[in-house]
């Protein structure tokens, strides 16, 4: 918790100050890695993220070495088998080990996460930014474009592009970010749209400096904070989506494990074993629940304008 | 000044539904390949009746003139024919509107009556044990996969109840067609998926009226109401929760695009009869008319909930002016 006194420094300005006995002077970046590391439910969370995120590089070396079993080999005479000694958390209904699957569908939802955040952002920010920066026509074109792609029901926008690229990891990791850029754009446009009218951009535009620059150099940096904000609060919701696609049907195709794709029989398991039910839900509501509350830490890190 | 910028930001989208049903028209005309809906590739057909049938349909045409005579259409009101089943589009979504009124409605009541208490003691006790556990249920709810959900509450309510012999809920449908389809019955059938659509809007919309509720409670006008010794009820409920309600209005405004797509996977899940599910069936089967039909009606009300959330808006709190 932060007390009044330290509320009071942080709202001191940062440069100029030495009285004696206050801390010296430190960079944005320093302070709010501070906030970040004094969050301990948002540290946990972020660690447990990281620890998911090296289980599924390492997935091959987990099969090898804990659970003996490979994520697609069927044993029709072990099917349903129940959590124990042989399975681990059990098997499904051609016999393939469940925990085998959940570490392996872990590439999936992890992977197809990142790289949506990654492609959204690139083609939000870069968009956002041109829009806001250059205004006029160009704004307004952009914006009814951002419009239309968050007025189509995103779910027939999956639904069709899953058919035309056929989904692997990186073509649903695209497909969503098509439909994610939209608000990051609307997002960067209006932070932009604030930070052009400030004094040191006039005085940089003044001593000649090109658009690019500009806007790499001055205009980039300021988003920044709001950018890292908007990506680490949109990895559940992704994980999230990714995880309906895939039990739809629309996502990642079978025999390839992923954390949906395991539920799209659940309706035939009822009657044979309420764990092949229970234990994907289970992973990714963890997942997203960590990848929440980290997102909120950074949220109150970075941006504590924002704090609820 | 407001019909004026009502007009101006339905002309705005004019262009938004545009371009929504053109993209959605190019994206099937590009996936569907030589796949003819409504038949299947059935071995007596010879080559000219499927290209009788295409150009029955106007698929040989090039994707734009189907385009424009749909577009002819609409403007006349006619919405076309099905591709799979040959009834008209207007008949399917009148047919199914219907059903998702009575499970969304029923959600967002079930969502507001939940979410307003809960913001609302949230907010007045701010820091409390019972604050952080309701924050606790909130956060929690915006990281359950809705479908899977829906599948725990039938393996529960549907599937084990009835292994023990208690009573126990549908899995499925929106009423039993043989005995009942009464009142009852369909009570019956919307618990479950209700309960689904419900825990996401509580954990939604609390959040937001607890934050929104702390707001008002720390402006200067609920001051002046206590410091002129009016009760803490009154001001709470009379001042306090009446302003802080106001963002409500803008959720519940932006949920109305959910009306077809948000509640696709939870109607899915749980069979039933809705708009989004005619959706996602129509879509992997290419019917190209039901499709852009629904399309069409969902971006209508995305941009409807969108103008209505911000006219109220402006209505119920005169300091924002529409520019």
């Amino acid at each position: 918790m932060i007390g009044p006194s330290r509320v009071a420094e942080l709202e001191m300005p940062a440069a100029g100050i030495e009285t004696a006995g206050s801390r010296p002077a430190q960079s944005y970046w320093n302070e709010s890695w501070e906030r970040l590391r004094a969050n301990r439910i948002g540290m946990a969370a972020g660690t447990l993220i990281l620890v998911m995120a090296v289980i599924a590089v390492m997935a091959p070396l987990f099969s090898l070495v804990l659970t003996h079993y490979q994520p697609q080999t069927i044993n029709l005479l072990e099917t349903f088998a129940k959590p124990g000694a042989g399975h681990l958390l059990g098997s499904d209904e051609l016999g393939r080990d469940t925990l085998t699957r959940l570490i392996w569908g872990a590439r999936v939802s992890l992977g197809v996460a990142f790289l949506t955040v990654a492609m959204s952002l690139t083609l939000g920010t870069t968009l956002g930014m041109v829009a806001g920066y250059y205004g006029g026509w160009i704004d307004d074109v952009l914006m009814r474009l951002v419009d239309t792609v968050l007025a189509i029901p995103a779910i027939f926008l999956f639904i069709l592009m899953s058919i035309l690229f056929r989904p692997n990891a990186f073509t649903l990791a695209a497909i969503i970010a098509s439909v994610g850029w939209g608000t990051v754009a609307r997002l960067v446009r209006g932070e932009v749209l604030s930070v052009k009218q400030r004094d040191f951009i006039v005085a940089t535009r003044s001593i000649g400096a090109r658009d690019s620059r500009l806007m790499v150099r001055h205009l980039l940096p300021n988003v920044l904070p709001v950018l890292i904000v908007a990506a680490s609060l949109g990895v559940g919701q992704i994980i999230l989506v990714e995880a309906a696609l895939d039990f739809l049907g629309l996502g990642i195709q079978p025999p390839t494990p992923s954390w949906g794709n395991m539920l799209t029989n659940a309706q035939s398991y009822f009657f044979r074993s309420g764990w092949l039910v229970a234990l994907p839900g289970i992973t990714i509501f963890i997942t997203v629940l960590a990848s929440n509350l980290f997102g909120n830490a950074i949220r109150d890190a970075f941006d504590p304008r924002l704090k609820s | 000044m407001l019909a004026k910028y009502v007009a101006r930001r339905i002309l705005a989208s004019i262009v938004v539904v545009l371009g929504v049903t053109l993209i959605t028209l190019i994206l099937m005309d590009r996936t569907r390949g030589a796949y003819v809906p409504g038949i299947d590739f059935n071995p007596s057909l010879r080559p000219e009746d499927v290209a009788r049938l295409r150009a029955d349909l106007g698929l040989d045409r090039p994707f734009y003139v189907w385009y424009l005579s749909w577009i002819w259409g609409v403007l006349h009101g006619d919405f076309g024919h099905s591709m799979i089943d040959g009834s008209t589009v207007t008949s399917h979504i009148l047919d199914r509107l219907p059903n998702t009124l009575e499970l969304t409605v029923t959600a967002i009541l079930i969502g507001m009556v939940f979410a307003i208490p809960v913001g609302v003691i949230g907010a007045l006790r701010r820091g409390s044990k019972t604050d952080h556990a309701l924050t606790v249920v909130s956060v929690a709810g915006f990281a359950v996969p809705q479908f899977w959900m829906g599948l725990m509450l039938i393996l529960i309510f549907s599937v084990t109840l009835e292994q023990h012999g208690l009573p126990w809920l549908p899995s499925s449908g929106a009423f039993s067609p043989f005995n009942g389809g009464d009142i009852l019955d369909r009570l019956q059938h919307l618990i479950l998926p209700a309960t689904v659509l419900s825990f996401f809007y509580v954990s939604t919309w609390s959040r937001f009226i607890r934050s929104s509720m702390l707001e008002v409670l720390s402006q200067d006008y609920i001051r002046t109401a206590r410091a002129k010794g009016m009760s803490e009820r009154r001001v709470v409920y009379l001042h306090g929760l009446r302003n802080a309600l106001i963002p409500l209005i803008t959720l519940v405004g932006l949920e109305l695009p959910g009306l077809v797509s948000g509640g696709l996977v939870v109607e899915v899940v749980f069979g039933w009869p809705g708009i989004g599910k005619l959706a996602f069936e129509r879509a992997i089967q290419y019917d190209y008319s039901t499709v852009m039909g629904v399309t069409f009606f969902a971006a209508l009300l995305v941009i409807a909930g969108n103008l209505i959330a911000d006219v109220l808006y402006g209505v119920l709190d005169p300091r924002i002016r529409f520019g």
